[in-house]
Order: C-alpha cells, then structure tokens, then sequence
C-alpha cells in the first residue's frame, strides 16, 4: 500500500487534518457552505469576528468587485459575544473540522475579555486575535499597526487561555516584521498573515465612494504578492507557525505561501468563485508532493526561503 | 417564506440552448434535472465561472421544467459576456437553488406582477404558478426601449394580461412602469422584480393602495450563500426574515440588516426600512 504524503498540521495545539482554514468573515459559520464544500476535507473554519457589544454593520453597499479581487467593509456585523454565547456559537458543535474563533475589540480589555469568554467554550479549538481595529483610547490607532500595542493585546490576551492564539497581522504598516516578532515574543502561537488591504473605488458618474464605508479591506488574487512577501519576510525573523493567506485560489498559489514558509494556508474570497476549491487545493497538494517524493507538507514550508540580501548589498527593489 | 438553500448544491450542468432575445440579451438553457425539480419561484443560482478567476455570478432562474433550467440575463460585465459565450455542449457549474423566492402561496385571486427590465428573469416562474392556481395575473413590464421588452408574448401565451411601459415610448405607454400599476385598479397583491428605484416606487404604491408587495432585490454579491454578510438591506428587527440578533433592550435595534441573498432576494416591502 502507498503511504500518501502527510497533509495534516499542528499549529500550537492546533490539530488540523488538512493545511486549510477558512478565512474569518468569508465562510459564515460553515452552515452556509455545508451543501456545497465537504466541511470534513477542509482543516478549519476560522468563524467571522465577534465583538463584546452588537454591531448593526456598516451601510450600504458593502461590496465593490475590483480587478483580481473585491473591497469589503461590512463592519463587523455581529451580535455581540452575549449572545453569540448563548444563541449561536452550539450550532457549531459537530462539525466534521476545527473550529477557530475570532475575536474584534477596540480596547485591550476588549481581547481579553472576549478571548476568555470564547476560549472557554468546548466548540472553540483556537482563538485567532483580529487586531485590525482601532483603539478607542488613542485616537483610533489600528492595534494591529503599533507594535506595543499588538504586544499590550497579545500579552493579554494570552494570559486568559491556554489554547492555540493566532494573531492575524496587517498589512498596512510599514514594518510588518517588527509587529510580527512583537506578537511572537508576547505569546502568539502562530500568525496569519494577511488580512485585507485597505483601499477605496469611486464611481465617476455620481463622484461618491463606491462603499457606504468610503474606505474598505481589499482581498482576493490582487493582494497576493504582498501577501507572499509579508509571509516570505515573517518566516525568517519568527519561530511560530504562520498561515498564509491572500488571494489563493489554486494550488501554484498555495505553493507559493509553503515555500515562502507558511505552515497553513487560508482561503477567504476564493470561496465566492467556488466553494470547492479548499479541498480541491488539498487534494492537488498530496499529489504534488507524492510526484515528488516528499512524505509530508513540513518538506517545502520555507523552501524558498534564501536569505534576503544583508542591509549593505540592498539596493532597493527593481523599478 | 421557506428555510433558503435546504434543497441547494452543486451541479455540473449541460448547455444545451442558446438563445439572443435582444442585442446584449441572452437566455442560456441547462440540462439540469435536479436543479429544475428543486427550484422554486423566484429562487437564483450562482454561476461558477468557467475560467476560475472572479467570483461567481448570480443569475435568476428564468424557466424550471422537466430536466432543464433556463438563465435569462443581460450582459453587463466581463463575467456575463464569459457566460454569454457559452454554447451547446459547454458545461456550466452551479450552486442552486439558493435564496427565499415568492409566496405564492396567499391564495389571491387577482395580483400585479412588476418587472423592470432584466427583473423579468425572477418572474416568468411566479407567473405560471399563479396562473396555475386559477389567479388573474397582470404583468407591468417596463423596459427602456421596445426591443428590450424581451419575452412578453411568452408571458402573454402564459395567460398573463400585459401592460407595457417604455422609457422612449416606442412601445406601450411612455413613462414609468409603477405609473401604469399606480393607474390600475388596485390588485390583491403585488410580486415585483427591478432596478430598485423600481422597487421603492412598488412600495409606494402598494402602501398608497394598502396591498401587500413581494420584492425580490438585487445587490452586489460576494459569495451568494449567506457567508460574507456582503449584500444586506435594512429590514425591521420584527421581521421573520431578520438576522438572529439581542432585542433592544439588550443592545439590538428596531432596524437590522438581513442578507438578501440568504434572508431574501424576496422581502415583504412593509418589512424593509431602506
Ligand atoms: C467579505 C469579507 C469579510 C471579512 N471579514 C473578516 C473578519 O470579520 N475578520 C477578519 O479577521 N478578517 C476578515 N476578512 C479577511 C479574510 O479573512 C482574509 O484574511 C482576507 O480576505 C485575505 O484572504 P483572501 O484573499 O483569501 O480573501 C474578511 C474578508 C472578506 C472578503
Ligand atoms: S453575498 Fe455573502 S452573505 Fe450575501
């Protein structure tokens, strides 16, 4: 009998069957996809962020299809983590994969508090951090875009569970490895890596944004080189398990994210294409690596991985 | 309204017609068993698209019969001039039927339907079922120009009483289609599909005449099962279409967005607070 190559993969505590999560806020709670994905051949559903008070979302349009990909501002809608206790999160027992909360907050109080809550909770088998938010007491500043506070919320954060945390970084700062390192060193267990960039479209018959928003999160194939570079440049500075994600819709892109050194990847926009392209990525990733001989995934993470050039030879990017 | 996507999947399909209605106006027709016998009216599919690179489209189901469905669409966009490139033999994969169609199931026995423009596509199925259960149905059909009135005699040989409407006058009474239904005797009921200024004049009328309206809206998707939270319009908290959300008391509001891809693309026009 041949041995098929290993697939499976432990973030943290984290026991996955497949390489696969789905990304927060594009797979609702899973229920959605259940007709149309084979929920037991994807790794895990990282469920859509939830935040300590209810948030109506943000008006409307939400959505705007851009070149390779889409801007979203929904706005966090959801209904509070009361009643998201209470009402919601048992319809996500018995899934036949891993279910990953994620948590929103606007102060660090905020993280550890709704970290706390939802880590107590038997369906909740890791806790990912989206710290893509502004804080309230300094003027709004993204969590995510200051290296202090990401450690602030990390380190709390931390201290209320001991199951897997992941920290879902942000693109949009200039120095994606020093927050990288921040979260690491404040107790992280893994990172995911990217979320969304921010961008905006307007329509030029009516000169008004085109989300009600005005500004929202780009996502889809058009991210995905900034999404490989962050991942190729995180994987060098950090020891923790990262899961990449940005735009991948294939396997060349999957492969792309293991060899800059992704331990997993996510699957966010994708699903809107097809809902069957995560399992389909796993499938067509044991075969590549059983062309080639490799008995398992860890085989190729970070393959791709050389040094980058040393600050005396840099001489910038082409162009 | 029923529980959405209980019947829903994946179905590889068959092309096996092809026809132009009108410049930039196709209907595509599917060999589609499955999805036919579990479509309900006003119910959509998503169209995966054949080259994997934008995501999926919805599309009203126009026609659900024996083994095949049928997608009436305008071009509008890259994605559908890729669909409206496929021909006979070309395979297509859906996810379908997805969403809360029409009620028909009010037992009116004189009802408007309204439809403007590609609107028409959500409403052919309505029609023969009310037809089907002896009620008079009126259409007001409204399309920019006469050509684009696509398939109103096929509405007509349903049983359907037509009153057209054209921006240009070149067929039908010049002006707005709700004008027409404004005009009309009061029906029991209205069913209505298009542009949502379209919808909002519906609405209008239909509290003015104090006759309930079915709407079926339209907004940009993102995935088009109820997993983005991307396509939603405001609805009163009341509303059985509502999302699952604290009273409130508890923080809620009277106003909540619902999705109208999963919630709806049908909503009852006194339930919408947009
Ligand atoms: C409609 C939409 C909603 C999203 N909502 C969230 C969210 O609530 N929390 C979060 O951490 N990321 C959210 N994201 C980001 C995705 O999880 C993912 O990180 C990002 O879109 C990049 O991956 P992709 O290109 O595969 O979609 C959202 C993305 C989209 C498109
Ligand atoms: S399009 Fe995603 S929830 Fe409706």
């Amino acid at each position: 009998m041949v041995t098929l190559p290993k697939i499976a993969v432990t973030l943290g505590k984290l026991e996955l069957a497949y390489p696969t999560l789905m990304g927060s806020g594009c797979y609702g709670s899973g229920e959605e996809y259940a007709p149309f994905a084979d929920l037991g051949r994807i790794g895990a559903i990282v469920l859509k962020s939830v935040t300590r008070l209810p948030r109506l979302g943000n008006a409307t349009p939400r959505l705007v299809h851009t070149p390779a990909g889409m801007l979203n501002a929904i706005g966090l809608q959801n209904p509070g983590i009361d009643w998201y206790l209470a009402r919601e999160l048992h319809k996500y027992a018995g899934r036949p994969c891993k279910i990953v909360g994620s948590v929103a907050g606007f102060s660090v109080d905020d993280y550890s508090y709704l970290c706390e809550r939802l880590a107590a909770r038997d369906e909740i088998a890791a806790v990912e951090l989206n710290v893509s938010c502004p804080n309230v007491a300094s003027e709004g500043e993204t969590f995510g875009c200051d290296p202090a506070l990401t450690s602030k919320v990390v380190r709390a954060a931390r201290a209320t569970t001991d199951k897997t945390l992941i920290v879902k970084l942000s693109p949009n700062v200039t120095d994606i490895v020093t927050v990288a390192r921040e979260a690491e060193a404040a107790g992280a267990d893994a990172l995911a890596v990217i979320n969304t960039v921010r961008g905006m479209a307007i329509d030029v018959e009516t000169w008004r944004p085109r989300l009600g928003n005005i500004t929202g999160g780009l996502s889809g194939p058009a991210i995905r080189p900034i999404a490989v570079l962050a991942v190729y440049e995180i994987a060098q500075a950090v020891g923790i398990p990262i899961i990449g994600q940005g735009g991948i819709e294939n396997l060349t892109d999957a492969l792309e994210f293991f060899l800059a050194g992704a331990s997993a990847i996510s699957i966010g926009t994708a699903n809107f294409t097809d809902p069957r392209i995560p399992e389909r990525i796993s499938a067509e990733l044991q075969d590549y690596l059983a062309r080639r001989d490799l008995a398992s995934l860890d085989e190729i993470v970070g393959k791709a991985n050389f040094a980058l050039s040393t600050a005396d030879q840099y001489e910038g990017d082409e162009g | 309204m029923a529980t959405a996507n209980l019947h829903a999947r994946v179905h590889a399909t068959t092309v096996i017609g092809r026809r132009v209605l009108a410049p930039g106006v196709i209907v595509t027709t599917l060999e589609a068993p499955e999805l036919a016998r579990a479509t309900r009216p006003g119910q959509y599919l998503m169209a995966i698209p054949p080259a994997a690179s934008s995501a999926a489209t919805a599309l009203a189901i126009y026609e659900a019969e024996g083994k095949l469905a049928s997608i009436l669409f305008f071009i509008t966009g890259r994605r559908t001039r890729e669909l409206s490139e496929l021909r006979e033999g070309d395979r297509l994969d859906v996810l379908g039927p997805l969403g809360n169609g029409f009620d028909c199931s009010g037992g009116a026995r004189d009802v408007a339907i309204v439809a403007g423009g590609v609107g028409i596509a959500s409403v052919l199925l309505c029609a023969r079922t009310l037809l089907g259960g002896g009620a008079r149905v009126r259409l007001f059909y409204g399309a920019r120009t006469r050509e684009l009135l696509v398939d109103a005699q096929r509405f007509a040989d349903a049983g359907c009483e037509l009153i057209v409407t054209t921006d240009d006058g070149t067929l039908g009474r010049r002006g707005y289609v709700t004008d027409a239904l404004a005009g009309a005797p009061a029906p029991e009921t209205i069913y209505a599909c298009g542009p949502s200024p379209m919808l909002r004049s519906v609405a209008r009328v239909a509290a003015e005449r104090g006759v309930r309206a079915q709407l079926s809206l339209e907004e940009t998707f993102g995935c088009g099962v109820g997993g983005c939270w991307g396509c939603v319009v405001p609805i009163s908290a009341r509303s059985a279409q509502a999302p699952s959300f604290p009273p409130p008391e508890l923080g809620g509001s009277d106003v909540l967005y619902a999705r109208i891809c999963k919630e709806g693309p049908v909503f009852w026009a006194d339930e919408l607070r947009w």
